[in-house]
């Protein structure tokens, strides 16, 4: 009785020591690799350079299918929110204005999801990896003739760069996305309004631009001034609030002014203002700035 | 039987459910991984961005600190290892065209000339 009890526990006791073992191995000493990961595995700067990636290759390519397909690749909930987030901080952060402009451009894109006209000979691509049917001689391309049977092998060697295409449909920042173009007239000042949400209890510039026709305007950028600096910001970022939207916080007590970068009508004197709830409790408005084109 | 083969029974299947369960059933999970650890067909596909980004910009030090994202090998042979393999997978002329101009003007790249401007992440 007794050696049948002892001889249970150490047949348990070689069990468990050996689920150890294989544990420690599996997870410590040869853990399982992951050598083809998918895009959306990477972490999460990773991630912010690839869209970068993807909104500078769309600023050559213009085809915002490709660029849908690459963003697909992060498995974003909303890629479009994504893009236009992460322009809002690379403005925030004082990243490169092109930069800025590359993920703003793409972010407006993805919310009218509206190709821009530009001219895109030859591309046919719809993928990720855009692989064509196109086979065939390339003279562009040198390949060696040794090599491994059957894999063809490709060196680069300089060559006179006039045998190869240049750009084939560089994106006109003018022929982008916006519903109407933003030349023409300069926008003026339709309306200011001091908006009391106790919602939104931050004191915001609240910028709405539209064009003549009344429709929203993307891509705009608003120039700020104040005593002591400067700082700018653009419409469109927030495609939830409207593509014509943008906004700016305000510090209390600090007067600021507001005009469009490229002219127009300037807004001066503006301030934070309070407003008073039902309760009788204090807290801040917001301007709310409708530039429209006459 | 003896004692001592029970145990050593015991301590192998121990060890094989253990196995399974780290390997299988909950495995060591990747979820911050940086690009060098991409499948190739997403390799291939980064490459052509930054040669597409890199027509946009003409800024060489950009795309040889994205390419360096790929791997510690040149810049250059990055990029030949790319349009290896769009050629095989028949990618589109113009996609090969843009990663052959990247690649020839790699080679004329001379890195000693690069003043470091981004960020590095740390894996």
């Amino acid at each position: 009785m007794k050696s049948e009890r002892r001889g249970s526990w150490y047949l348990l006791t070689g069990a468990v020591l050996g689920v150890a073992i294989g544990l420690i191995y599996s997870w410590v000493i040869s853990p399982v690799k992951y050598v083809d990961a998918p895009p959306y595995a990477l972490r999460a700067d990773y991630k912010e350079e690839y869209r970068l990636l993807v909104a500078s290759a769309y600023m050559y390519s213009s085809d915002l299918v490709r660029a849908q397909n690459r963003l697909a690749q992060l498995k974003d909930d909303n890629p479009a929110q994504s893009v236009a987030m992460q322009a809002q901080r690379a403005l925030a952060e004082g990243h490169p204005e092109a930069e800025v402009r590359a993920l703003s451009l793409l972010a407006v894109a993805l919310s009218q999801e509206v190709t821009p006209t530009a001219p895109s000979p030859d591309a046919t691509q719809d993928s990720t990896s855009s692989p064509s049917n196109t086979s065939g001689s390339l003279p562009i391309l040198n390949q060696p003739a040794v090599g491994p049977p059957g894999e063809q092998q490709v060196n680069l060697i300089a060559q006179d760069s006039s045998q190869t295409p240049g750009p084939l449909n560089m994106l006109d920042p003018s022929l982008m996305v916006t519903s109407t173009p933003t030349s023409g007239a300069p926008f003026v000042l339709q309306d200011s309004t001091l908006i009391c949400n106790i919602e939104q209890p931050d004191p915001l510039i609240q910028v709405q631009v539209k064009d003549a026709a009344g429709q929203p305007v993307p891509s705009v950028e608003l120039v700020v001034l104040w005593e002591d600096g400067q700082d700018h910001f653009f419409t469109g970022l927030q495609p939830e609030l409207g593509l014509g939207y943008g906004d700016f916080l305000m510090s209390p007590g600090t007067v600021y002014s507001v005009r469009l970068a490229k002219g127009g009508q300037a807004v001066n004197d503006l301030t934070a203002s309070e407003c008073v709830a039902e309760d009788g409790s204090q807290y801040w408005g917001s301007w709310m700035l409708t530039f429209t084109q006459p | 039987m003896s004692r001592w083969t029970k145990f050593l029974i015991a301590v192998i299947l121990g060890a094989a459910a253990g196995l399974f369960y780290g390997w299988v059933v909950n495995p060591v999970e990747y979820v911050d991984i940086a690009p060098i650890s991409l499948r190739t067909d997403y390799k291939a596909d980064y490459v052509l961005m930054v040669a597409e980004s890199y027509q946009v910009d003409h800024d060489l030090g950009v795309a040889v600190r994205h390419l360096a994202r790929l791997g510690s090998s040149a810049p250059k042979d990055i990029v030949a290892e790319a349009l290896n393999y769009a050629l095989q997978h028949q990618y589109a002329a113009q996609d090969m065209a843009v990663i052959q101009l990247l690649g020839e003007d790699l080679l004329t790249w001379n890195p000693n000339l690069e003043i470091p401007t981004m960020e590095v992440p740390t894996p």
